[in-house]
């Protein structure tokens, strides 16, 4: 690997002045939780800091708490602690149930949520050192080339999916993000933190220079909440969705009364579909909605020249989805 | 520089990494250390590097180290604190060889820095014995035979360790869920699993398959499970596989590789990296014009010496033009690992692009680029350029009389190695003698080639192989980057070992031949074969290093005709890969045959019986066992319950279904060496010169020689892989070792007692010695083992996912010598054969030859949760050849798998899949 400088740090605070003043003096910095991914995109030469700002060291921002918001869930908490968190299977299964799919127990045991958010595409052109938009080039060489995993929805220029399991999660239960940067904190609701291609082809989220994932915020779950996560993969681990569908829903008896349905592993950002959702509106969950619901997930669909059969693959994934949504039982 | 290829074919991006590795200009966009300026003949000091005292409790051991802020947990294990237990098999967190625990919970080390595990605790493997004493999960894979190759191991035992501390009796699927991010690439999962139930105390030791035993003799060492001699190295870590051997003062050597498909270089100039402070030799073409004779028209010297120095097709160790994204272009060594991959960077090259082509049938057409200057057919081993042509009876005349004929297409992709161990090589010159630790499967091969290439006499080199990482008939013979290493030794006068990353491996080693077959069948209304012809194309990449042929037609009674051309592509190159001529081509002919029964209404079993070659006025067997294989397994598979007569009958979104598939396979005797020593306490030496890849050749050698001897196993040593103590061996490859040498053992041991019956044993210092090299063949009999595979799968229609609900397999492979290893052999490699069926592929970006799919992530190899569990049953005879009646085991487990795969998903869905790999992505496609 390249040379480079690790910098401990024990708050956010100081990871993000640290980041602001390597700038300052010409050099590049990069925040690391787990250092997984980090440090592939590093050994590839895909990436270059000249500073790791280790954040391992920033205490007690690995916890989940009630807050008057509902639950905070520290960034810097590991995929593995999420997944066994007793309060979050309970509460959230679908956010317990998108960390445990995640890779491996290697890489869960020291991945964090934050990083699992900010996770850079798995595209294989990107990571094959290809100079593309997400290198800070000026192409995308997927739509005339092999783009079987690339994006049906919200593509272009960048063709991109989110590797994220957690984001769809945190979409579907309309999650808010701590950010803490330069000007102090902010909380963006987790639908507007990741950004499309067409607003800006380089960055996959809307953190600006030296800011930092502090936390995540979930509303309590409402009276008859049910949640789910479902993942394919073309393996049986250990592989980025090629997609995957987080459900949340408030059931009354049989009845769904709200149901927010988003997808992974088909966008560059977790991509939620309405259309889906109102057809699930005020109705039995049965098969026959559900495969509606599933057909309306797909309808604005656009695929490329080799993804097609992504959209077959969509829509049965969104009706197994339902299906294993309306025999949940909560109890874990 | 102008483009001179095709408007279609327009590059659209070379990768960064050949901008950087020299292209020349392009700066990368993040910011980067400027580069220094070096004024000519002014070495050049490095930047300092920034490093940080840390306090770390290693094994219960606290050390208090500076270290480099870049280097990663393993480097720290391994090259500072001298733990090399733990190994690395792809330093990117894609295969979990180097899982420690910190803290307790497993973790990949090579993804973790050193600086932060600062007041951490780590374990390795070698943190697990207590007091001498292995710990449970060690001895536990040591009697469930947990290691094949034994790389893979350090990490596996690391992860259940954890499990086991979490959760007392696991299931088996818990446990497949634990461990899943350890790869196995010896797929030895099944034994792997339970070797962790033997450690909970939920399984029985002995947890061998049912065997059936014909009537013979049993015998008292070979036959019965027996623990690999070598198993305590490998679950303690005490194995030194290449990249494990240290010799003070080495240097570290990487390899630049070229990042075009094909392009003639123009100029290279290496002064910046020469100049480099810590760099100790650099070489090019220019420097080094080394023929690597293996590594082109047919390998190594087992299969054709006289080729080499005849054949118009040389490889150059630095090749111009390059003909593959991966071509080895530089080579450098230098004080440390760091300094030699910064030293590449820093190597010019000026590339011409040339027009490259990927596919084997367009780069048969006219105005195809061409890779070699006569064209892309490959010349054959007297330099003519024609395909390859065999065949049996008269097939016009077949299909004249044939009632039906059915025309079919099949193709199979590029299925890579990939050994957990990425290749290396350690090189040091003694004066004149040079020494290489490699790991290659045939050290006699290795040392004569090396040899010849490096024109140094025979008796010169020394080739030393004590463990290798897996080595699935890609390496038996010497490697280029044997000679890379031999060649930076020498210029910088000191021992250089060259490393390989993974990414290097994928693209610089090989893989499996990709295949396009044409079928042509003939066939009466009553399911008799009248005629088989076909036409193939197999996908060689740059050079034709092995044979590129397609296996499959002789299977059957009837007349063939088989045609098939070794294509030259610009990709990484083709070669050996277990069986390398035949689980492409049994998938292609055993699924055609399955088709043609469908259409004819014939079940697949049966048809099978009525068309399988069989004993006859041409042709003698030594032993004939296919009915009983096939019997025997529909019997344990209740293949009449499971295989519907109508394809994708079964009603419900998922679909269950079976298929079969058969073989009669080489299994033949030939010449090999070996040596018997016996001193005056009765302790008796093998010397052979085989190395173990993982099938436990070594311990097989040790009970056929203490069952010939007619003494215990612990009364018996084994010497191997090492050419100044070890003979003559074919090479561990081709799974003949068992049976070539194994005969030469026994010969050795016969002649043994026989000087002892004489003599009786020495005394003092004296030794007797038996030194044997049988040359052995059966006359006019052919030998084969034979085979049968059962299978069901469940297809998801909605979803495209293919998942194997019961596996059977049934061989009959002579008698067994060691029915652990057996049994793993088998099991191993179906479940690699599984997964070329269902998941690998090396995918190229057709417009600009660039690679895409390198590596364990994208290749989607099989992880635990992937593998089946494998019902292994051996029908053992002895035929009266062999060591005992020994015969082939190592590779015919693969054969079968893709096939029989392939015709359960059709048994199931009506989909017939024309392609390997079956992905999600065709199923979804075939039923769109």
């Amino acid at each position: 690997m390249k040379s480079f400088t690790n910098a401990n740090v024990t708050a956010f605070e100081e990871a993000v002045t640290l980041s602001r003043e390597t700038r300052r003096n010409g050099r590049s910095p990069v925040f690391s939780g787990g250092g997984s991914d980090l440090l592939g995109l590093v050994k590839e030469r895909i990436t270059s800091p000249d500073v790791l700002v280790n954040l391992r060291g920033v205490e007690g921002q690995d916890r989940v708490k009630d807050v008057s918001e509902g639950v905070r869930i520290g960034g810097l908490i590991t995929l593995d602690a999420l997944s066994r968190e007793v309060s979050i299977r309970k509460e959230f299964p679908v956010l317990a149930q998108a960390a445990s799919t995640v890779a491996t127990p290697q890489i869960r045991n020291v991945g964090t949520l934050a990083g699992n958010l900010c996770q850079r595409p798995w595209c294989w052109y990107f990571r094959n050192g290809f100079h593309c938009y997400k290198a800070g080039g000026n192409q995308c060489f997927s739509p005339t080339g092999e783009n079987q995993f690339h994006a049906l929805f919200g593509g272009g220029p960048s063709y991109i999916v989110h590797p994220s399991d957690t984001a769809p999660a945190l979409v579907a239960l309309d999650s808010s993000i701590g950010i803490v940067g330069p000007e102090g904190g902010r909380e963006v609701r987790v639908a507007d933190f990741f950004t499309l291609p067409q607003e800006n082809p380089i960055r996959e989220n809307v953190l600006t220079p030296d800011e930092v994932v502090a936390s995540v915020t979930i509303p309590k779950p409402a009276i008859g909440s049910r949640s789910v996560y479902y993942k394919v993969m073309d393996r049986e681990a250990w592989t980025h969705a090629i997609v995957s569908v987080a459900v949340v829903a408030q059931f009354e008896g049989e009845v769904c009364r709200r149901a927010r349905i988003v997808l992974g592993g088909v966008a560059p950002t977790p991509w939620r579909v309405p259309e889906a959702e109102a057809v699930l509106l005020d109705q039995p969950l049965t098969q026959a909605l559900a495969a509606e619901a599933a057909e309306q997930a797909v309808a604005g669909a656009r695929p490329l020249s080799k993804n097609g059969y992504k959209v077959a693959l969509t829509r049965a994934a969104v009706e197994q989805t339902l299906a294993m949504m309306s025999d949940r039982d909560q109890a874990d | 520089m102008k483009d001179k290829s095709k408007p279609e074919r327009e590059e659209l991006g070379v990768s960064r990494r050949g901008f950087l590795q020299g292209t020349g200009g392009l700066v990368a966009a993040a910011a980067v250390a400027p580069a220094r300026m070096t004024v000519a003949g002014v070495e050049e000091k490095p930047a300092p590097v920034p490093n940080t005292g840390i306090r770390v409790t290693v094994n219960g051991v606290v050390h208090k180290v500076d270290v480099d802020d870049r280097w990663t947990l393993v480097e720290l294990l391994r090259d500072h604190l001298e733990l090399t237990g733990t190994k690395i098999g792809c330093d990117r967190g894609e295969c979990g060889a180097c899982t420690v625990l910190m803290d307790g919970r497993p973790v990949y080390s090579c993804s973790q820095l050193a600086v932060w595990v600062d007041g951490r605790t780590i374990t390795t493997v070698e943190g697990l014995e207590q007091d001498g004493q292995l710990s449970p999960v060690q001895q536990a894979f040591v009697d469930g035979n947990g290691p094949q190759c034994g790389f893979c191991t350090s990490g596996q035992i690391m992860s259940a360790t954890a499990l086991l501390a979490q959760n007392k009796t696991p299931t088996p699927q818990e446990i497949r869920e634990g461990m899943t991010g350890n790869l196995c690439r010896c797929s030895n999962y099944n034994a792997i699993v339970e070797s962790v139930m033997i450690a909970a105390g939920t399984a029985p030791v002995s947890t061998v398959q049912e065997t059936r035993l014909s009537p013979i003799m049993p015998l008292t060492t070979v036959g019965p499970e027996t623990p690999r001699i070598d198993a305590v190295e490998r679950v303690t870590g005490k194995a030194a596989y290449t990249g494990d051997v240290r010799v003070p003062g080495m240097l570290y050597g990487r390899v630049l590789r070229s990042p075009h498909p094909h392009a003639r270089i123009r100029s290279i100039d290496v002064s910046r990296a020469e100049a480099m402070s810590g760099v100790k030799a650099v070489i090019t073409h220019e420097q080094a014009s080394v023929v690597w004779g293996a590594g082109s028209v047919s390998g190594g010297r087992q299969y054709n010496d006289k080729i080499k120095e005849i054949t118009k097709h040389r490889r150059l160790l630095f090749d111009n033009p390059v003909k593959f994204v991966g071509a080895p272009v530089a080579a450098v060594a230098a004080v440390d690992r760091h300094i030699a991959e910064e030293a590449i960077q820093r190597i010019d090259v000026e590339y011409e692009p040339l027009p490259f082509v990927l596919e084997p049938e367009e780069a048969l057409a006219p105005g195809a680029p061409k890779v070699w200057p006569e064209g892309n057919l490959s010349p054959d081993v007297e330099n003519r350029f024609e395909p390859m042509t065999t065949r049996r009876g008269d097939t016009e005349e077949g299909l004249r009389q044939a009632d039906r004929v059915f025309e079919e297409r099949y193709s199979t992709a590029f299925v890579h190695d990939a050994q957990m161990e990425r290749r290396a090589c350690l090189a040091f010159w003694e004066g004149e003698k040079l020494t290489l630790y490699t790991p290659t499967q045939g050290i006699s091969n290795c040392r004569h080639d090396t040899a010849r290439d490096l024109r140094i006499p025979e008796d010169q080199v020394r080739i030393v192989c004590q463990y290798m990482g897996g080595g699935f008939g890609n390496k038996n013979q010497n490697q280029d980057t044997d000679l890379i290493a031999a060649i930076l030794a020498r210029n910088a006068d000191t021992p250089v070992v060259v490393e390989l990353s993974r990414n290097e491996d994928w693209l610089g080693m090989h893989g499996r031949w990709p295949t396009v077959q044409d079928y042509k069948i003939g066939v009466k209304h009553d399911g008799t074969v009248t005629a088989i012809e076909l036409r193939g194309h197999s996908g060689m990449g740059g050079y034709r290093k092995n044979s590129g042929g397609i296996n499959g037609v002789e299977l059957y009674e009837s007349p063939h005709f088989r045609q098939v051309f070794p294509v030259y592509t610009n990709r990484t190159v083709s070669g050996n890969f277990r069986a390398p001529t035949y689980p492409q081509g049994f998938f292609g002919i055993q699924s055609m045959m399955d088709d043609v029964a469908y259409r004819l209404g014939i079940d697949p079993v049966d048809f099978i019986r009525k068309n399988a070659r069989r004993p006859g006025p041409d042709i003698e067997f030594t032993n004939y066992t296919l009915d009983e294989c096939l019997t025997e397994g529909a019997r344990q598979f209740q293949w009449d319950n499971r295989w519907r007569s109508v394809p994708g009958s079964d009603t419900g979104p998922i679909k269950r279904g079976a298929g079969v598939s058969f073989m009669l396979f080489r299994s033949g005797v030939g010449r090999s060496s070996a040596i018997l020593r016996v001193d005056s306490n009765g302790r008796y030496t093998v010397f052979v010169g085989v190395t173990d890849v993982g099938g436990g050749a070594k311990t097989a050698m040790g009970m056929i020689a203490a069952e010939a001897l007619g003494v215990p196993l612990s009364q018996v040593e084994v010497i191997s892989g090492d050419t100044d103590r070890c003979p003559y061996s074919v090479g561990e490859s081709g799974a003949r070792t068992t049976v070539m040498t194994g005969t030469a053992v026994v010969e050795a041991a016969r002649d043994l007692r026989r000087q002892i019956a004489e003599q009786g044993l020495p005394s003092g210092s004296d030794v007797l010695i038996a030194s044997t090299t049988p040359d052995p063949n059966t006359g006019s009999k052919t030998r084969n083992c034979f085979g049968a595979h059962f299978v069901e799968v469940e297809t998801d229609m909605a979803q495209g996912h293919v998942r194997i609900t019961k596996y059977v397999a049934v061989h009959e492979s002579g008698r067994l010598i060691n029915r652990q290893t057996a049994r793993d052999q088998i099991r191993g490699a179906v479940i690699q054969g599984i997964g070329q069926a269902l998941h690998e592929d090396l995918l190229y970006d057709s417009r600009n030859g660039q690679p895409l799919t390198a590596g364990f992530y994208g290749a989607r190899h099989m992880t635990h949760l992937d593998a089946p569990v494998i019902e292994t049953t051996f029908i053992e005879t002895d035929d009266g050849y062999g060591p005992f009646g020994g015969k082939y085991v190592g590779e015919s487990g693969i054969v079968l798998a893709p096939a029989a795969v392939a015709n359960a998903i059709f048994n199931a869905t009506g989909l017939r899949m024309k392609s390997l790999p079956i992905t999600r992505e065709k199923v979804l496609g075939a039923l769109a």
